[in-house]
């Protein structure tokens, strides 16, 4: 499903990602951890293309972009983002636009598909995160895990084939990372293939099939999360998790 | 003492109507007029200097360096007094449009193009997690939102165009100002009819500014307080 072979990104004279190699089949829920400035955020971004990589190579699907090669157009990156949903730390909401005018937009506007086919399934995402009541509402009206809830019925709108999160209860007040958790692990249990970077531990020991863990642009560790959490066996990733525990 | 009262309320009334009048038919219909096209101007001139064709960029800043460097009053006297010399005549009227819209457009492109910077990077990245096209996005996401942003700096722009509509008495319009002058000029009352005219574009610019507070409220329905 997910394909990524040798991705390298540099910021400037700092390399970000060195050489990342990855499959994620369909599915599968995957979860990234890893200290903040380790290129977690930075290889998400690079899936739906809001980074472009320096080399390497990324196949989403039939997809496949090799970067270095191919001069990425703008055409090239609306037809590639095409393939993934991107939930955002800070919701990133249109905040002129009610919640489901937030979901219709990229059915009624990308897929030019039409409003009423638009506005119905946007309700039913809306009533699946447990939003139902407040379709009518403008971004600034809802609590933060309700603006998260409204910004992955939006990813979901587009019936992406993976979702990517980007640390999507990092924002929250404690008391709401539940609502949002549990949305998540919803989707995740129906099958949707799920790329999350999250500090939620509870999220990856429960709902993860894998876990990886991200240090200094590198892969350290991938595996189950029992394999991860339990019979941890890179000295780094021990040091994470017990900084994590205490 | 009570004869010179008497001629002066006399004055004031009987001049009002006609200045007012000058104020209905010339400098509302041409504040309208060049607000309008002036926005217009201003927004395509954004949209050029946030191209990333170089040659729009290009040609968008030197628009805006020619028409911010250069006084009103000299781009109207070259329009109207100047062009005649190369056999290009037109009316006050269009001169005044003409002037006002170039410099208006100048001025608003750059309100505008601080609004659409002023927008976070996260409504573009937004847009395009969706599929949107940089067009789309623009037109969908930034616009309406940087339109609210920008409306007290155009309310601004609006009604200090109101005032400056006045200098077109200088190219022959017979707008508000001129009215006033030209009544002064025969009765010597200089200073009662200017302080008239000084109290219509008083009124105008209160009118317009309570409609400002009106078109932010309708904008900002959507947004936190």
């Amino acid at each position: 499903m997910i394909r990524i072979d040798h991705l390298y990104k540099r910021f400037d004279e700092h390399e970000v990602l060195k050489g990342i190699s990855l499959n994620i089949d369909k599915g599968t829920t995957a979860v990234i951890i890893g200290p903040s400035g380790s290129g977690k955020t930075t290889f998400l971004r690079c899936l739906n293309l809001l980074e472009i990589p320096d080399s390497g190579t990324i196949e989403l699907g039939e997809d496949k972009l090799t970067f270095e090669d191919q001069k990425i157009t703008e055409k090239i990156k609306t037809r590639f983002r095409k393939h993934s949903g991107m939930v955002f730390q800070s919701y990133h909401l249109f905040p002129h636009k009610t919640a489901l005018e937030n979901v219709m937009e990229g059915p009624v506007i990308v897929q030019g598909k039409p409003k009423e086919e638009a506005r119905e399934t946007g309700i039913k995402l809306l009533g699946k995160v447990g939003l139902g009541a407040h379709a009518h509402k403008y971004p600034h009206q809802l609590s933060g895990g309700q603006q998260q809830r409204v910004g992955i019925a939006r990813a979901m709108a587009m019936g992406p084939e993976v979702l990517l999160f980007d640390e999507p209860t990092s924002a929250l007040d404690p008391e709401l990372v539940g609502d949002v958790l549990k949305v998540m692990k919803d989707l995740s249990e129906e099958g949707m293939t799920m790329v999350v970077v999250t500090h939620e531990m509870s999220f990856a020991r429960d709902a993860a099939d894998e876990v990886i863990f991200i240090d200094n642009g590198s892969i350290i560790e991938h595996g189950t999360p029992k394999e991860v959490f339990e019979h941890t066996k890179h000295e780094r990733t021990k040091q994470f998790l017990n900084r994590l525990e205490k | 003492m009570v004869e010179r009262v008497s001629t002066v309320t006399h004055l004031l009334i009987s001049s009002f109507w006609p200045i007012l009048k000058a104020g209905l038919l010339i400098t509302i219909p041409l504040t309208l007029i060049t607000f309008i096209l002036g926005l217009i101007l201003g927004l395509l001139t954004a949209m050029a200097r946030l191209s990333r064709m170089k040659v729009l960029d290009f040609i968008a800043r030197f628009y805006v360096w020619i028409f911010r460097g250069t006084p009103l009053l000299v781009q109207l006297f070259i329009l109207f007094y100047g062009l005649p010399s190369i056999k290009v005549t037109i009316s006050p009227f269009t001169a005044a449009v003409i002037g006002f819209t170039l410099n208006m457009g100048a001025y608003n492109s750059e309100i505008i193009r601080a609004a659409i910077l002023s927008i976070d990077k996260g409504q573009w990245e937004a847009a395009y997690a969706i599929g949107m096209t940089k067009r789309q996005a623009m037109r969908r996401i930034i616009i309406p939102q940087a339109a609210r942003v920008s409306i007290p700096p155009l309310g601004n722009s609006f009604i200090g165009l109101v005032k400056d509509t006045s200098l077109a008495a200088t190219i022959t319009l017979t707008e508000l100002f001129q009215k006033g002058q030209q009544i002064a000029s025969v009765n010597y009352e200089p200073f009662w009819i200017y302080v008239e005219v000084a109290f219509i574009y008083l009124i105008f610019c209160t009118i317009l500014t309570y409609l400002q507070g009106y078109v932010e409220k309708r904008f900002e329905k959507h947004v936190a307080k």
